[in-house]
């Protein structure tokens, strides 16, 4: 275990310099600045904006799940993930097609009605799942009940 | 003061989902996915730029078109992987004390150097493929200079956290009988549930905790904490009351802090119920993100995937000849060079050179085959073309055909204007000086009057507008 630690930290070290032998010798200095700017900011939305945001989410969802059946929470759950994933990924798309595209074969497709389209459906599946999970509880309680507290 | 503060965020960030089993499931992912970038990222790099020598396979025709399609989907799956192993690791941010001396302030540097160069090279390869550079550095070389820094950093950080991921490998390792994680201190991980020896004895750690003591951290995060958790209450007997009990499978956080339903009976399967189902949603989650977003994207370098290609960057069967286009005629500056009825391509070799006209291309006698044009963004697509072969042409001006080539395109500039080819490529009986494709001669913005196709090469090196062919050796 140790040697093995010693052998992947060192070896890991090496790799690391060699990239950076290649920043500094493929890339002119004040570009460097410019890397290391977009590196710092990286790091400053991932710690101050996206950790926070990810906290809060995660609460809200933790006490929604107090009143939700399990899979209605997961069905959400899954629901707000992958349309946050698809909206980091689209929202951009539609900035650089804005900004503009270099020819028609390029970004060819209509992405902010796209993206709304399918955003529209993850909230429908949600709406879905909570009215069903709500109807049932109403029908069934003693039944929530006696399951969670054996 | 910032004790309180690190100690507070580490309550809100409790969760079954945040602690080392999780981080080493992610990673694993998260691991084998960059390690696919980088391979496949590295052989793009090589094609471009090879090292002095270096020869590179022609068969299968497919290969590039496959290496690279991987890379960008590999690439898009990163981005929900990445997010969900930032999420399991998210207490290490608030670990207390925030240093404990030199070693550790090194190793959380190299994790900043590793979460830093990951997203900036996820978002910029992203973006890359947009075709919008908003960043002031260059791209390829900094892609490529940050794919070392990226691997290496992981390399590292395997190494300094080994007994960590030995320990929690197996999921049977992870978890007791009734699901719920077990804490090995002696690993030493920034993850594990805080224990009683910090300020705040939260629960998940010690399931016994008396129930009298409150769990929650003082003032505001407290609160919120017992707003999000209700009124779980201290008085064990009121448990049987709350209906809500459904166990919460909840997400990107969810609930180890659940400190009042700790004290509820059975308190051990129950917590671990609710843990099970919390991992299980997290699961879920992440998969349907990752899923997801493939599955509406690889449709651009997939034809299996193709009619669901929802977001991607480039549509097959779009665009002149039926095939997309990265650089116009126009954009190149060869409007007027292109279309001027006395083109000719002029062919160097060792001892004789001779200018063709279209005409003269076509007395040569000429082939199909069929090659994928596939682009270093990922898109790619099969096409038919039919043009002179290499080999014919090359002798044509009594050159060998296992020749290493200069080929010059008529554009003005261009970081492609010149692009080598090695003899690998000359030799092979499919690489042709194309002169149609899908049937019909091509466009413009495809290189007309005559454009370069082999067999696995990146989209940049087959050259549009050829004005000259020259053996160098």
């Amino acid at each position: 275990m140790r040697a093995a630690r010693i052998v992947l930290v060192v070896l890991g070290v090496l790799v690391i310099a060699f990239g950076a032998t290649v920043l500094v010798t493929t890339v002119r200095p004040n570009r460097i600045w410019g890397l290391a700017t977009w590196l710092l900011g990286a790091v400053v939305l991932h710690d101050v904006v996206l950790s926070p945001f990810v906290v809060g989410v995660g609460l809200l969802l933790r006490r929604a799940g107090r009143s939700l059946r399990a899979w209605v929470l997961v069905v959400v759950q899954s629901a707000v993930v992958l349309g946050s994933v698809l909206a980091l990924v689209v929202v951009p798309e539609i900035a650089a097609k804005a900004h503009g595209q270099k020819n028609p074969t390029v970004l060819p497709f209509d992405y902010t009605t796209r993206l709304l389209v399918v955003e529209g459906v993850l909230l429908a599946v949600v709406v879905v799942a909570l009215v069903v999970g709500v109807v049932r509880a109403r029908r069934t309680p003693p039944l929530v009940a006696s399951t969670t507290n054996q | 003061m910032l004790r309180r503060l690190l100690l507070d965020a580490r309550a809100a960030m409790a969760s079954p989902n945040r602690n080392a089993r999780s981080a080493v499931v992610w990673g694993r992912l998260l691991g084998v996915a960059f390690l696919v970038c980088f391979v496949t990222g590295v052989y793009s790099h090589l094609l471009q730029d090879p090292l002095p020598g270096m020869r590179f396979p022609t068969r299968p025709v497919q290969l590039y078109q496959f290496t690279q399609g991987l890379h960008i989907t590999a690439g898009i799956a990163i981005i929900p992987l990445l997010l969900a192993k930032l999420n399991a690791v998210m207490p290490a941010l608030a670990q207390v004390p925030p240093v404990r001396g030199v070693l550790h302030l090194l190793e959380r540097l190299s994790i900043a150097v590793l979460v830093a160069s990951a997203l900036v090279q996820v978002a910029t390869g992203l973006v890359n493929t947009y075709q919008w550079y908003p960043w002031p550095f260059p791209f390829r070389q900094v892609h490529n200079a940050l794919a070392y820094v990226i691997i290496g950093s992981i390399v590292l950080h395997v190494g300094v956290q080994l007994r960590i991921i030995a320990r929690y490998w197996r999921a049977r390792d992870s978890y007791d009988a009734e699901g719920r994680f077990v804490v090995d201190p002696s690993v030493g991980s920034e993850l594990l549930p805080p224990t009683g020896r910090e300020a705040h004895p939260t629960a998940g750690a010690s399931a016994a905790a008396v129930p009298t003591v409150g769990p929650y951290p003082r003032g505001l995060t407290g609160r919120v904490l017992r707003w999000v958790d209700g009124p779980a209450a201290p008085a064990s007997g009121a448990q049987e009351a709350a209906p809500d009990a459904a166990p919460t499978g909840d997400g990107p956080s969810a609930d180890a802090t659940d400190a009042g339903r700790a004290s509820r009976p059975s308190t051990e399967a129950t917590t671990g119920r609710r843990e099970l189902v919390a991992r299980r949603g997290f699961v879920a989650g992440v998969t349907a993100a990752t899923v997801g977003v493939v599955a509406l994207t690889a449709g651009q370098s997939n034809r299996l995937l193709e009619p669901l290609n929802v977001f991607g960057a480039r549509q097959r069967h779009v665009g002149p000849n039926a095939l997309p286009v990265n650089r116009t005629a126009r954009a190149a500056g060869v409007l007027a060079s292109a279309t001027a009825a006395d083109w000719t391509l002029t062919v160097v070799g060792p001892d004789v050179t001779r200018s063709f006209s279209r005409a003269e291309l076509v007395a040569l006698g000429t082939d199909t085959a069929e090659l994928p044009i596939s682009c270093v963004e990922g898109w790619s697509q099969m096409a038919s073309w039919r043009g002179v072969r290499m080999r014919d042409l090359l002798a044509a001006v009594q050159a060998d055909p296992a020749s290493s080539l200069r080929i010059t395109s008529l554009e003005r500039s261009g970081g492609y204007r010149v692009t080598e080819m090695g003899p690998e490529y000359a030799a092979d009986p499919t690489t042709l000086v194309a002169l149609e494709v899908n049937g019909a001669t091509l466009d413009l913005d495809h290189g007309f009057p005559a454009r370069v196709i082999a067999p696995g090469r990146p989209g940049v090196l087959q050259t549009k507008w050829i004005g000259k062919i020259e053996v160098i050796r």
